[in-house]
Parts: structure tokens; C-alpha cells; sequence
């Protein structure tokens, strides 16, 4: 339970990382990297003592943040074993990250902003797993929106990053807009914003809102646009962002409000989920980009998250979280490799690197058979447990449609060895001479020692991606131990542990070892597309599947078109009103004004003037008073306004 | 005594300013810096002075003014009466803290120096006088005499169309001002001040005497008609006219009072009379059209004047006046109210998207968040009504800094237009890293200030009985529109490839490599840094503010729970 030492940790876990922000960016273009990395490793090493010592969901260390005549906000903080078992990763993978860009960043990169703003990025994510209720979560949820931003943008002077940092931060903020008015309802219908009080579950509306906030924090459909344009920042970045850890923060969040969400309210997000996987894997097929390939897999393989989520199975989500993030990692590292040494992430420039780069090949080539799901790999045990989930829920429900879902989610399985098995065929497979003339010889110049800390950390991840850390049985991850980490008993607490591990399918194994087959045959032969293999910087496919694909199914085009070019003509629209109809308005009554008061004072003049004597005698007598108050108009408004004052009062009485 | 320092001394320091001869120029600046700083060193020594769990007025000052015979109406007393409470001592410490900011930031003024820093003294004694007057009278001669400085201050010292934009000011502000008048006038006429009363009526023979009990038996007296009405005592005291025991029987105002055709109450009509009054400062959408006009002509420390602290007499006004005083205006119309606020919200996001001046996205940009302040008033919930004051407190640092901003951009190249720069992040990394800070402070994201003024504003709203959910959920649209505005013109104006059109005027088409902006003087960094942790420390620990408030409004919302 509750412990000195748990506190101590959970506050260093917080401190540390956003006074090492302010500590990075002072310190020099030497030693910001190793600092840095100094940092990340003590994050690590109290994370893992964190987790060694949490069993059950500690007690929340409660502060009060500010108290109202109307209650007050508790800023609470605690750890149980999932989001610890988490914790320990963002920090891993930060780690090697960091380690990985000491070769990766060139000299002029500027690495005392570039460190500051990851390690901003590490304390704001521990933030999101330690928080214990959602008002602090969605704090730290902001900034961990704002560190993506920074760091997506961290080549300002590219217009594309700057785009591509504010489309983030845009599209995250419409999904945050939903979630924090989940949140406000949330608060209004229990009173309270702590995980540990919120058991019952919320309408279907309420749940929906707070699933907009993962939505968009995770790219599921149709925020998904951001994500594959985030590429434009440093690929370490994409490596830690927005393929391992940031973009898993909306699985996170599904897990621990999994029990407000309605059964309606997780068809919807297994929906969305499956809907996200499918389109993903397409939108990958064509890609020539290979950070782009690596992308939509990563939106792909998150919807099989959400779709995990939304079928009950709150551990085959959070393990696939776990793999997904050693492999991609992996992946994007070891692509990163190979663009530093090409100086080009167009893999239609790229082939047979596999003679040149051979440690990177199989390292590359193991994160990339567990991402398809091939058995004795991790890949391949999170996404069965996901499937045989799916299957199970399918089961469970009453119309025989529900068996859509882990059908589809089959078959994405199978595109993403489709694609997989393309990006490694064009990578590392065939001549290279014909493709990259150019490039070879910057190769060579690469110096060895740098290679190496480009190498390793890809080693290592490949390493992780094998079944045995997860499961002893390479075939299921059932009774493992991973399901101790990733239960509901282990997010809520409680003694008892129900069984929500499933059993799949006899023919379940045999079906998706035969599609990854399938995909990877395919995917080999998929390479030699000539609509996309010529030689040009704009490619113009004459296919619509390939274009479809390549602009991922039109949703851009469909948001830009009928979203966010309608609010910029809203905007220019109610701008003109405001200058013409309401300003307008304005200006026109005072110039009627005017009009009005020499229409009087024609009247008066032509009409009234003899007759009135008296009110000349006054006229005059007030326009003494004005003229002998410097400066005229404004105190002699005042002063007429005082004495008018009192003359009405006088009057009255 | 520490209060009526706070308005003295600058008053005093205005008239010092305009009377020393010009060879003391360089001394004009001086004295205005120590004013303000003294003003700031006092607010200190209120604060330790400063209850927190009162809800009371306190640290108070009453002195005996005019009192004028009305013959068979009894008799109306004014007095000179300034205090603070909840409400209104946060606004005063973030107005003594704008003041000595847009001192700092006038410090290069060069024309006419003397008009310049006398006005702007002259400014500071009336806008605390606003805030520290618990006669309404006394109130409006502050709120009238503010219009003054200002007037000049936009109309000498502003950019090309400064005499349309401080004409206007001033005419829109001045047709509040009747309204205002109007009502105060009303409301004099129906309250009595009953320890006054008492005394004319012979009750009790010395003020002293005065308790609770006195006054509710004068109270039941006046309800009961046995008060001869020309002994009836009439007052523009605060505390009076907050009180329905002192509203006399029948009288214009009174809670039966007369009604209009349509079967419109007095009191409503006076109600939205003052609502409309204080709506045009705050500014609420439709009356807003003066606010990017005097913001766009006036000079950067003014302008930081006007969004600071000047906006938020509009919501001090509100608070104390129009829902103070009528409080079943409040409670009628809270729908309506709320409607007004998200409007504002919405509309203000959607203009300020919409600008290629960076002054006037600024404008927009604080219509908007006014709106939440209106929002948070109408929900008639503790969480809204302490957002609100939070929200002005956090909006006046925050609005500050982006003017301010704004000005360092104006001060290189007298070239306000968005699409006029690009990558100034290359030329002037610390003034894009604390405009950063400041855009991102402002779209509210959490650790600065303004996430807690909407979260709370937005709370409230949501919790509250008086208003609809769609508002708030219109409301946070809001929010996705303030990172829209904020994040693209970071993104024009900051990123990309370094470029300027320097020196060029609107229809040249002449652009042109100029040499490379200068980054911040050591002057403007200082405001800027001071202003960013000051909107920090408020986000961290928004506790600071909502301890001053939170007694305060609790007593404040009692009286919407009778009606």
C-alpha cells in the first residue's frame, strides 16, 4: 500500500523530468545529451523500483489544488501495476531515444531545445500514467500535446514541420474539446474525478466524449491525419512519440475509464477501432515514404488497440501498447538508421541495403515480422490475444453482425504483413544500383563509432520483440504473466481476479500464421507496382486504389474540404459582418446623430429662435461655464452631469 | 487610510507631473515608476491586512460627503466610502500590478511627456478608485472621470486613426455611462440607509448604537410604512443597496415595484440597463466594436491598460452592480446571460481567426475570453463565479503580455500585419519563445493561468441549475478556436524561413530582405519574463486567488437562493 518510499518516487518521477527541462535548455550543446540521458536513466531506475514495489493500486497521495466556496480539486497522483509496467517502458524507450539521437542529431541541431523538449515530453507522460483522477490526467494530457507540438516542430524553419505541428496540436485539441466536456459532465454526475470513486458506468453520450479525447491523442478515425504528417519532425522523436509511448496514451485512457464506458458506448469504440485498423493498413499499402509506411501501420495497429478496448479485453489491449512499443520503436529507429546513412526516406531510392547494412537488416527485419505476426515473436502473441478477444465478444453478442469486427480485424492483421513485407523487399531487397546512385557514397563517409549507437538500441528492441519476455508458451500469451500486469483488477484493485483471458479458437493460430503467409508472399511481389515505382518526386498514380491509398483514403482532402475551409470562411464571414453590419450599425447611428442635430439646428434657427430668449440667455451661460473649464468637452460633461444630478433630484423633491 | 492612499497618491502624482516645468522632463517617468511601485508596495501591506475568511467589506474608510434635503423625500446622504472584499481585491492587485508595467512600458514615450504621465497617473487614481468605492456615487464619478485620460491617451499618443477609435471609445462607453447613471439615480430614490434613519427618526441617538437588531427593526418599520418619509435617510452605500430590507415599499425600484407595458418590472428593465452599461466595457458581442478600434490606434502601454485592467470593471460591475443589486435580474435572465457569454465566446474566436493584424487578433482574442467571464457570472455557481474573477485576474496578466507583445513587434518595424514576418523564431529566438509562452498560457493550456479561468468558468456552467448544457458545450468550442488563432499566427509568423517586409506600407508591393530585427531590450524581457510567471505561479497555485474570492462570492450567491 501507501509508502514513504512510493511517494518520494512518484514525486521525483514528476520533478525530475520538467526541472531537467528548464536544466537542459540552459545548459550547452555538449552536454545537453548526456544530461539528458543522466535523467532518463534515474527515471528509469525509480520507475522500476516503482513497480517493484506496487502490488496493489496504491492509496493517491492527495493534495488540495484550489478550493472554492463550491468544493475543492484534489491533485492526486498514484501507481498500480499496469500503468507502472508502462511507466518502466516510456522511460526504456526514452532512454534509447535519447541515447539513439547522440549520433542521429548533426552538429547544428540546436540539442539543448531538442533534449528540454523530450524531457518535458517524460514528465508530462508520467504525469498521464500516475494521475489519479481525469482533471490532472488531462493536464498533463495538454502537455504532453504541447511537447508533441514542440518537438513534431522542432525543424521550425521546414514550413511542412510548422504545418505539421500545429495540424497536431489542432486535431488533438478537437478530440480534447470532447473530452474535457466528459470530463465536466463526469464531474457533474459523480461529483468526483477520481479513477478509484468512478465504478459505475456513465451514459453512452458521456463515455463517447471522454473516448474523443483518445481519438484524438491516438489518431483513430478521422483524426488521423495529424499523425502521419508528425513524421516531419526528428524520426528519434517519431520513434518515442509517436509510435511507442504518446500516441499509446489514448489505449491508457480507455483503460482506465473502461468502467464508465457503456456496452453501447465500446461498440462504438470497438467501431471506431476496427474501422481505424483497417483503414491504417490500407493507407499503408502505397506509401513511398518509408516513415509514412511506418505511420499508418502505427495508426493501424492502434485502432486493433482501441478495437481490443471496445471488445472487453482490456489486457490484450494493453499488452499489444507493450509489444507494439518495442517493435515500432525498433522500427522507426532502425528506418532513421537508414535515412541518416541514405539522406532519403523515398524507399523507392533505397534497395538491397541489406549487403551494406546487414546488423540493421535483421534487427529490422525481426521488429518487422513481429509487427506482421509472426509466431515466436511478441507481435504475434498480443495480437492473437486481441483476435481471440474479439472472437470471444463476437460471441457474446446477439447479433450475428459483432463477428464483423474480429473478421476485419483479421484481415488487417494480414495487410499489415502486405505492407511490411513491401517496405522490407524495397528496402533492403534488390539492386540498389539502379535506385541509389547518389546516396552510396555518403554512406561510407558515416563514421563507425556513430553507427554503432545507431545500431544498438535497433539490436536491442529486435531482441525485446521475441516472445520470451512476455510468455513462456510462444503460441499464447494465455496465463502468462502479462495478465497480471494488464487486468481490470490490476487497474481497479480488488482480491478477486476474474479470469478475462481468452481462449481462441483452435483455428484461430493456423488462419492468421496462414494470412501472414499470404500478406508477406504478396507484399514481396507488391514491391514492383509500377504506378508507384516511377522516378519522380510527385508520383502521379493513374490507379485509383493506389491514389486512394496514398492520400489515405481521401480524408484529408475530405476535412480540409468540408471542415476546416468552411470555419476559415465562417471566420472571414463573421469577421465582415462584425465590420460592416454591426460596426456598421454604430457608425451609422452616430452619423445619424449628427444629421439629427443639424436638422435641429435648422429648425431651431429658422424656426424657434425668437421665441426662445430664455434658452439663448442659457446657452450662453452654460457655454461660459465650458469655456472656462480647460480643455472643454469632457469635464464640462461631467460637471453638467453632476449638476444635472442634482437639478433632477431637486426636481423630485 | 492604506486605500484611500492607493487612489491619493497618484492622483497626487498627476497633479505633481503637470505642475513641475518642462526642464524636468527626465523626472516625469521617475515619478510615475515610484508612484506606481509605492502603489504596489501599499497592496502589499493590504494583503497581509487582508481576511480571508471575512466576506465582509473590510480595511474600509467612510467619510461624511454631501447630504442634500429633498423636503418631504427625506434626505440623501453621499459619502465618500471606500473598502475591499473577495471580489474586488484581486482585481485591485492586478490592476496595481498593470499600472507599473505599462509604466516600464512607456518609458521611451518622447512626446509630450508631461500630458503623457500625468494622464496616465490620473488613469491609475481612477481606475483604483473604481475598484475601491463602495458609494455608488463616489463609484461613477471614478467610472466617468476614467474616460478622461484615456480619451486623450488613445486620441494623442495613437496610431493614424486614433481620433475616430478614441471618439468612439468614447461615445460608446458614454452611453453605458447614462444607463448606469439612470439606474444609480433610481436606486437612490428606493434605499434608505438605515442606521441614518434611525438616527433621523430618533431610534437611537449616535451611530454606535447601530446593530443588527436596530436595523431590522428600522427594516420592519420602513415594510410596515411607519416611517414618516421625510425622515427617511437615501444612500448609494454598497452595502445598502445590496439588501432588499432597505428597498422602500412602492418605490421605483423596490421588488413590487412599478411595472412597464409589456409587463416589464422596473427593477428588470434596470437590470439590463446596467448589464448593457458595464456589457460595453466588458466588452459582450453585439457592443464590442469599440474594443479592436482602441486597442489597434492606441499605444502599446495603453492598450495593455485597457485589456488589463480596464475590461474588468466591466465584470466588477456585474458583479457588484448589476447582480449585486438585482440579484432576480440575475436569476430571470441567467439563460439569456449565459447565451450572451458563449455567444461572445464564439463569435470573438471565430473574428479573431479571421485577422491579419496581430493587434487586433489580440482584440478578438480577449472578446472571447471575456465571454467566459459572462458565462461564469450567469451560471450563479460558486466554481463560475470564482472562475470568472479568476478569469479576469488571469486575463488581465496574460492580455497584458500579448499587447505587450504585439508593441515589441510594432516598436522594429511599425508593421502590425500577420503575413508581414516569417521565422522571426531565427532572428528573435527569445521573443518567439516568450510570445510561445504567452499564446500557448492563453489558449489555455494547463500550469498557466487560463486553464484554470475557463476550467472553472466551463465548470460552473455545466453544474448550473440556471443554464443549459448546450451552452457549455458551445462554449468549449471556444477553446478549440483559440488554438486555431493562436497556433497559425505562430505559425505565419514565427516559422519558416526567416523573412520581413520591413518599412513597407500597406500597397507596396516592394517587399524586401531588411536587416535582421533586434531581439528584446533587456527592458521589454524583464516585463515579459515577470508577466509569464505571474500567469505561471496563478496556474500552479490558483489557490492564491480563489482564497481571496472564495468567502466572498459564497456570501455573494446566498442571495440568488431566496428567489
Amino acid at each position: 500500500m501507501d509508502t514513504p518510499l512510493e511517494t518520494v518516487l512518484i514525486s521525483l518521477l514528476l520533478l525530475v523530468p520538467f526541472a531537467g527541462f528548464l536544466a537542459v535548455r540552459a545548459s550547452s550543446e555538449r552536454w545537453a545529451g548526456p544530461l539528458a540521458i543522466g535523467l532518463t536513466s534515474l527515471g528509469l531506475l525509480f520507475s522500476v523500483v516503482l513497480l517493484s514495489i506496487t502490488d496493489q493500486p496504491s492509496v493517491p497521495i492527495l493534495g488540495e489544488w484550489l478550493r472554492t466556496s463550491g468544493g475543492s480539486i484534489l491533485v492526486g497522483f498514484r501507481i498500480d501495476r499496469a500503468s507502472g509496467v508502462i511507466l518502466v517502458l516510456a522511460h526504456f524507450v526514452a532512454l534509447l531515444v535519447q541515447i539513439y539521437s547522440l549520433a542521429y542529431l548533426d552538429e547544428k541541431a540546436d540539442r539543448p531545445r531538442y533534449y528540454g523538449y523530450l524531457q518535458l515530453f517524460v514528465g508530462a507522460k508520467a504525469g498521464i500514467l500516475l494521475a489519479s483522477n481525469l482533471i490532472v490526467l488531462y493536464a498533463f494530457w495538454e502537455l504532453v500535446g504541447l511537447a508533441s507540438y514542440l518537438l513534431i516542430g522542432f525543424w521550425y524553419e521546414k514550413p511542412e514541420a510548422a504545418r505539421a505541428a500545429q495540424k497536431a496540436f489542432l486535431y488533438n485539441r478537437v478530440g480534447d474539446v470532447g473530452f474535457l466536456l466528459g470530463i465536466l459532465l463526469i464531474y457533474n454526475l459523480f461529483g468526483t474525478a477520481e479513477f478509484s470513486q468512478l465504478t459505475a458506468v456513465a451514459p453512452t453520450g458521456v463515455g463517447l466524449l471522454l473516448f474523443m479525447g483518445c481519438m484524438g491523442k491516438s489518431a483513430q478515425f478521422p483524426l488521423i491525419g495529424w499523425l502521419p504528417d508528425a513524421m516531419e519532425g526528428p524520426t528519434p522523436v517519431s520513434a518515442l512519440l509517436h509510435a511507442a509511448t504518446m500516441v499509446a496514451a489514448g489505449i491508457f485512457l480507455l483503460a482506465r475509464i473502461h468502467p464508465l464506458l457503456s456496452p453501447d458506448a465500446l461498440v462504438v469504440v470497438a467501431f471506431v477501432g476496427t474501422l481505424t485498423a483497417l483503414w491504417g493498413g490500407f493507407s499503408a499499402l502505397y506509401q513511398t515514404d518509408i516513415k509514412k509506411v511506418l505511420a499508418f501501420s502505427t495508426v493501424s495497429q492502434l485502432g486493433l488497440m482501441v478495437a481490443a478496448m471496445g471488445t472487453d479485453n482490456l489486457t490484450g489491449g494493453l499488452f499489444h501498447l507493450l509489444t507494439h512499443a518495442f517493435f515500432k520503436a525498433g522500427l522507426f529507429l532502425g528506418a532513421g538508421a537508414v535515412i541518416h546513412t541514405l539522406h532519403t526516406q523515398d524507399m523507392r531510392q533505397m534497395g538491397n541495403l541489406r549487403r551494406t547494412m546487414p546488423t540493421t537488416f535483421w534487427a529490422y527485419l525481426v521488429c518487422a515480422a513481429s509487427l506482421a505476426g509472426v509466431p515466436f515473436l511478441s507481435g504475434f502473441l498480443s495480437k492473437e490475444s486481441i483476435l481471440a478477444g474479439a472472437f470471444a465478444w463476437a460471441d457474446a453478442q446477439s447479433s450475428g453482425l459483432a463477428y464483423g469486427i474480429p473478421l476485419v480485424l483479421l484481415a488487417s492483421s494480414g495487410l499489415t504483413a502486405l505492407y511490411m513485407a513491401r517496405q522490407v523487399r524495397m528496402v533492403f531487397f534488390g539492386d540498389a544500383s539502379s535506385h541509389a546512385q547518389g546516396s552510396m557514397p555518403d554512406r561510407q563517409k558515416a563514421p563507425p563509432a556513430s553507427s554503432r549507437l545507431l545500431t544498438a538500441p535497433v539490436l536491442l528492441l529486435a531482441v525485446l520483440s521475441g516472445w520470451v519476455w512476455f510468455s513462456l508458451n510462444p503460441l499464447s500469451a494465455h496465463g502468462s504473466w502479462v495478465e497480471s500486469w494488464f487486468s481490470e483488477t490490476s487497474l481497479m484493485g480488488g482480491t478477486t481476479a476474474p479470469n478475462k483471458g481468452h481462449t481462441a479458437p483452435v483455428w484461430l493460430a493456423p488462419a492468421s500464421i496462414a494470412l501472414v503467409a499470404l500478406g508477406g508472399w504478396l507484399g514481396f511481389r507488391l514491391h514492383a507496382d509500377p504506378s508507384v515505382m516511377q522516378h519522380s518526386d510527385r508520383p502521379s498514380p493513374n490507379r485509383w486504389i493506389v491514389r486512394a491509398s496514398l492520400r489515405y483514403g481521401f480524408l484529408d482532402d475530405f476535412i480540409n474540404k468540408f471542415i476546416v475551409l468552411p470555419i476559415r470562411r465562417l471566420a472571414t464571414g463573421t469577421y465582415r459582418t462584425d465590420a460592416r453590419v454591426v460596426d456598421g450599425a454604430v457608425n451609422g447611428a452616430g452619423v445619424g446623430m449628427v444629421v439629427l442635430a443639424h436638422i435641429t439646428n435648422a429648425l431651431d434657427r429658422f424656426g424657434v429662435d425668437g421665441l426662445v430668449n430664455g434658452g439663448a440667455w442659457l446657452a450662453r451661460q452654460v457655454g461660459r461655464v465650458t469655456r472656462s473649464v480647460q480643455g472643454g468637452r469632457i469635464q464640462s460633461y461631467i460637471t453638467a452631469a453632476v449638476v444635472g444630478l442634482l437639478l433632477i433630484i431637486w426636481l423630485i423633491s | 487610510m492604506l486605500l484611500s492612499l492607493l487612489i491619493a497618491l497618484p492622483l497626487f502624482g498627476s497633479l505633481i507631473v503637470a505642475l513641475l516645468p518642462n526642464s524636468q522632463r527626465e523626472q516625469f517617468r521617475w515619478i510615475a515608476l515610484g508612484v506606481t511601485a509605492i502603489n504596489l508596495l501599499i497592496c502589499g501591506l493590504v494583503y497581509t491586512a487582508f481576511d480571508q475568511s471575512q466576506a465582509d467589506y473590510q480595511i474600509g474608510q467612510q467619510l461624511d460627503w454631501i447630504t442634500l434635503s429633498l423636503g418631504s423625500l427625506g434626505s440623501v446622504s453621499i459619502d465618500y466610502l471606500v473598502g475591499i472584499d473577495g471580489m474586488s481585491f484581486p482585481l485591485v492587485l492586478l490592476s496595481v500590478v498593470v499600472m507599473l508595467i505599462g509604466v516600464i512600458s512607456s518609458w521611451n514615450i518622447q512626446e509630450r511627456q508631461r500630458a503623457y504621465f500625468s494622464l496616465y497617473l490620473l488613469l491609475t487614481g481612477t481606475i483604483l478608485g473604481c475598484f475601491l468605492a463602495l458609494d455608488f456615487f463616489l463609484f461613477f464619478l471614478f467610472f466617468e472621470f476614467m474616460l478622461l485620460p484615456m480619451y486623450f491617451l488613445i486620441g494623442l499618443w495613437g496610431g493614424p486613426r486614433r481620433e475616430y477609435a478614441s471618439i468612439k471609445f468614447f461615445l460608446y462607453t458614454l452611453l453605458g455611462s447614462v444607463l448606469i447613471l439612470l439606474v444609480m439615480i433610481g436606486l437612490s430614490m428606493s434605499v434608505m440607509d438605515p442606521i441614518s434613519t434611525a438616527l433621523a427618526t430618533g431610534i437611537i441617538n449616535g451611530p454606535e448604537q447601530a446593530d443588527t437588531n436596530i436595523i431590522r427593526l428600522i427594516q420592519a418599520q420602513l415594510a410596515n410604512g411607519q416611517i414618516d418619509p421625510s425622515r427617511i435617510v437615501h444612500t448609494f452605500d454598497f452595502r445598502y443597496l445590496s439588501d432588499g430590507g432597505n428597498y422602500l415599499p412602492g418605490s421605483f425600484l423596490s421588488v413590487a415595484g412599478e411595472t412597464f407595458p409589456l409587463g416589464i418590472p422596473s427593477r428588470m428593465l434596470a437590470f439590463w440597463a446596467v448589464f448593457l452599461g458595464f456589457a460595453i466595457k466588458l466588452p459582450i458581442v453585439p457592443l464590442h466594436t469599440w474594443l479592436p478600434d482602441a486597442h489597434v490606434e492606441a499605444p502599446t502601454p495603453v492598450s495593455v491598460v485597457l485589456a488589463g485592467v480596464l475590461l474588468k470593471i466591466g465584470g466588477y460591475g456585474f458583479l457588484r452592480i448589476a447582480w449585486g443589486f438585482f440579484p432576480d435580474g440575475g436569476a430571470e435572465y441567467a439563460r439569456v446571460l449565459g447565451g450572451l457569454g458563449v455567444l461572445s465566446i464564439v463569435y470573438g474566436g471565430l473574428c479573431a481567426l479571421a485577422q491579419n493584424d496581430v493587434k487586433k487578433m489580440i482584440a478578438y482574442s480577449s472578446v472571447s475570453h471575456m465571454g467566459f467571464v459572462l458565462l461564469g457570472i450567469a451560471s450563479l455557481t460558486p466554481e463560475g463565479v470564482n472562475g470568472a474573477i479568476y478569469q479576469m485576474v488571469s486575463h488581465g496578466v496574460l492580455s497584458a503580455m500579448l499587447f505587450l507583445i504585439a508593441g515589441v513587434i510594432y516598436d522594429r518595424t511599425h508593421d502590425r500585419r500577420i503575413d508581414s514576418y516569417r521565422g522571426l523564431n531565427h532572428a528573435m529566438p527569445q521573443y518567439a519563445t516568450l510570445t510561445a509562452v504567452a499564446f500557448f498560457g492563453s489558449l489555455g493550456l494547463p500550469g498557466f493561468s487560463g486553464f484554470v479561468g475557463e476550467l472553472f468558468t466551463l465548470m460552473g456552467s455545466m453544474q448550473s441549475e440556471w443554464l443549459p448544457g448546450w451552452q457549455t458545450a458551445l462554449a468549449t468550442l471556444g477553446i478549440a478556436l483559440a488554438a486555431g488563432y493562436f497556433l497559425w499566427t505562430l505559425q505565419r509568423m514565427f516559422f519558416g524561413q526567416y523573412w520581413t517586409r520591413v518599412g513597407a506600407h500597406v500597397g507596396d508591393s516592394g517587399a524586401h530582405m531588411g536587416a535582421p530585427l533586434r531581439d528584446l531590450t533587456p527592458r521589454e524581457r524583464g516585463m515579459l519574463i515577470s508577466l509569464g510567471v505571474l500567469a505561471l505561479v496563478m496556474g500552479l497555485f490558483p489557490n492564491l486567488v480563489f482564497n481571496l474570492t472564495s468567502a466572498s462570492v459564497g456570501e455573494w450567491l446566498k442571495r440568488f437562493l431566496v428567489g
